[in-house]
């Protein structure tokens, strides 16, 4: 429980650094925040020295982070001169896709690269696992920017099997048709993933297959499938709950570029737009909710990491 | 299908027929047992003695099966209540391991499942091999905790090893041996990762458990006190062959192997002065790649001939409970001859000394 406090507390902090740096760049590199908010066509003056006050864009980073830490709690966000809606609106709207694309990928990846991985370790240094070896080395050499480029040439101008130009639509509504929309960055950002995953489990699963107690449930007579995924495993996940919390962070940063190729409405094209026409606002909050996101992964991985390993949640019983 | 029905309620149990276990590696292969056969009945307990690489817990893992199918090479006999386990593939072997033959590993902190519950892991065995369902699984673990009496049988079923004192973790090791009553069981040095306090409690119960379940053990370790009080025969392995095999009383009585009683000298004893030198053997166990062309313990033994060094002594039974390999035992005239030459050797320098 103690554990579970200091985790949460850490969460909290790390949120605060990420969001205030963040904003401190953000608004540093922008010759003059106000004008830039006001709007890329001929403000008045009046007009940015309006916005300039109401943002609090007169006053100093710590009381500007603490007005925007404010709005952030009531969820008023502001407004997007670009895109003329409320950042909240636009977030809102944007946000689940990229968030779905982002446990999408994961999921598919967490489901192929397990049999995988088992089966490379199972048979080590035989045929499959040669094969595998080569494939992930090729696989996490290989940009996604490229792979998406090639995926798209491929299933969907060649042989159309999925949409080019993808849609929102949303599970609920038809699930079908989201599959298919979200399908090529979903493939895209899962293949890294997979080399990934496949190669740290892989090599984890080798180590714990020389253990004595691998050979003690061999002893017991146990089914090698048996001694694999219900001895051997578990012992051997510490690396890979640890690549994918880090690896969040990278997916969300791949869904930029996946979104752009395959014109994916999400979180990632809004965070492009708004980057490249100054909406400093939205920058902020994308920036903000890809922290948040981040930050919770890592905590819910810090979580089962005591599920996993009793001893571990026994040292923190303890401390 | 497996021996269930014809193993022998007494009379020969396991036969080794020249059995060599060799493992080919970068370096050449290591002929880690070379031509070892024994017989031991169902009910009665065989120790394996000799000191680290002499091969006797390769030997013990190749009867049992129990070696990496990569880069070994095995040949010879093991006749288990008559099928010959060392034709048998690892299908084949999986029928006979947690079920006819079980083992009790050295170390039992690295050698029970970190993450898994002791209850659990004295389960599965009879979840998988009698189809056990939970709670009846669960019965049967607290039934065998109790056995292997350790205390608050209950309250282990739910506790991980690392909570477990290592005496404690032996006992839960014992128990899922035990599961499914093995008819014969394997223990690879019990007690050495367990303090001394502890460690004729383990050999006690496991001596114990053999009477009561009619089980044939092999204990293999390096310290002939352990297997003094609790083994019926012991066999002293040197450097992946026999030296001198015997019954327990016999061989502490009229040892015969130079080795053998190296072995002894190398163990304290009580009724010696405290800060009494131990004798420890002179050299190191000889490469396996290229061994000895003779007696493979020539190059370390006080008695050794220039036969020795070239011939390799066959074992050769005195009696039907006594067997040794070695061309000048204990108690020939070289010998005694040698031993006599030894002790003045020691007069001279004690006495050199003294001037």
């Amino acid at each position: 429980m103690r554990y579970f406090a200091q985790r949460f507390l850490q969460l909290i902090v790390v949120f605060l650094i990420v969001t205030f740096v963040t904003m401190v760049a953000i608004q540093a590199a922008s010759k003059d925040p106000a004008r830039d908010l006001a709007g890329p066509l001929n403000s008045t003056e009046a007009r940015v020295e309006e916005i300039r006050k109401h943002y609090h864009l007169d006053r100093a980073y710590p009381i500007r982070y603490a007005y925007w830490l404010k709005n952030l709690v009531t969820l008023d966000l502001g407004n997007s001169p670009t895109l003329g809606a409320s950042v909240r609106t636009l977030v809102g709207q944007r946000a689940p896709i990229t968030l779905l694309l982002g446990l999408y990928s994961i999921g598919l990846a967490l489901i192929l690269s397990l049999p995988i991985a088992v089966y490379a370790a199972y048979r080590r240094d035989g045929p499959f696992d040669r094969f595998v070896s080569g494939a992930t080395f090729a696989a996490v050499s290989l940009p996604n920017i490229i792979l998406a480029v090639l995926l798209g040439y491929f299933f969907a101008t060649k042989w159309r099997i999925f949409p080019y130009a993808a849609s929102k639509i949303w599970p609920w509504d038809d699930f079908g048709e989201h599959v298919r929309n979200v399908a090529l960055p979903t493939i895209t950002l899962a293949v890294g993933l997979i080399a990934i995953f496949v190669r740290l489990l892989r090599a984890d699963l080798v180590n714990t297959l020389q253990s004595d107690f691998i050979v003690m449930a061999r002893a017991k007579g146990l089914s090698p499938a048996r001694i694999l995924w219900r001895h051997a495993l578990r012992s051997s996940l510490f690396s890979l709950m640890t690549s994918v919390a880090l690896q969040f962070g990278g997916i969300l940063g791949g869904a930029v570029v996946a979104e752009q190729i395959f014109a994916l409405p999400g979180m990632g094209l809004l965070l492009f737009q708004a980057v490249q026409q100054k909406d400093l606002l939205v920058v902020q909050a994308c920036a903000a909710l890809f922290a948040l996101a981040v930050v919770i992964i890592n905590f819910i991985v810090d979580m089962l990491y005591a599920v996993v390993d009793p001893r571990i949640r026994h040292a923190r019983a303890l401390g | 299908m497996t021996s269930a029905m014809h193993r022998p309620q007494d009379g020969t149990l396991l036969e080794l027929r020249d059995v060599r276990t060799h493992f080919s590696t970068a370096r050449g292969i290591v002929r880690a047992v070379d031509g070892v056969s024994f017989t031991l009945e169902r009910g009665k307990a065989l120790g394996i003695v000799g000191e680290s690489g002499s091969g006797k817990t390769i030997l013990a893992r190749s009867i049992m099966g129990l070696l990496p199918k990569r880069g070994t090479i095995r040949q010879g006999e093991v006749l288990y209540a008559g099928d010959d386990l060392a034709k048998l593939d690892l299908k084949g072997m999986r029928k006979f391991w947690g079920q006819e033959m079980s083992m009790i590993f050295q170390d039992p902190m690295t050698s029970l499942n970190p993450l898994m519950k002791i209850g659990n892991q004295i389960g599965e065995p009879l979840r998988v091999h009698l189809g056990m369902d939970k709670e009846n699984a669960r019965a049967t673990a607290l039934k065998l905790l109790q056995d292997v009496k350790i205390p608050e049988p209950e309250k282990r079923l739910d506790q991980y090893p690392h909570e477990l004192s290592g005496g404690m973790r032996q006992r839960a090791m014992i128990a899922i041996a035990l599961a499914c009553g093995p008819t014969l069981l394997f223990a690879d040095e019990p007690t050495t990762a367990l303090d001394v306090t502890v460690q004729a409690q383990i050999l006690d119960l496991i001596q114990e458990q053999r009477r009561d379940r009619n089980m044939s053990v092999i204990l293999v370790t390096h310290d002939l006190g352990v297997v003094a009080g609790h083994t019926d025969e012991i066999a002293v392995m040197y450097a992946g062959t026999l030296a001198e095999k015997a019954t327990t009383a016999e061989l502490f009585a009229n040892m015969k192997h130079p080795y053998t009683e190296a072995l002894l000298r190398s163990i304290p004893k009580l009724d010696q002065p405290s800060h009494t030198r131990l004798m420890a053997i002179g050299g190191r166990p000889p490469d396996l790649i290229t061994p000895p062309t003779g007696c493979r313990f020539a190059p370390r033994c006080p008695y050794a001939t220039e036969k020795c060094r070239t011939e390799i002594p066959v074992l050769e039974s005195i009696s039907a409970e006594h067997s040794f390999a070695c061309w000048n035992p204990v108690g020939s005239s070289h010998w005694q001859s040698k031993q006599d030459e030894l002790a003045s050797n020691a007069g001279l320098a004690s006495a050199g000394g003294q001037a």
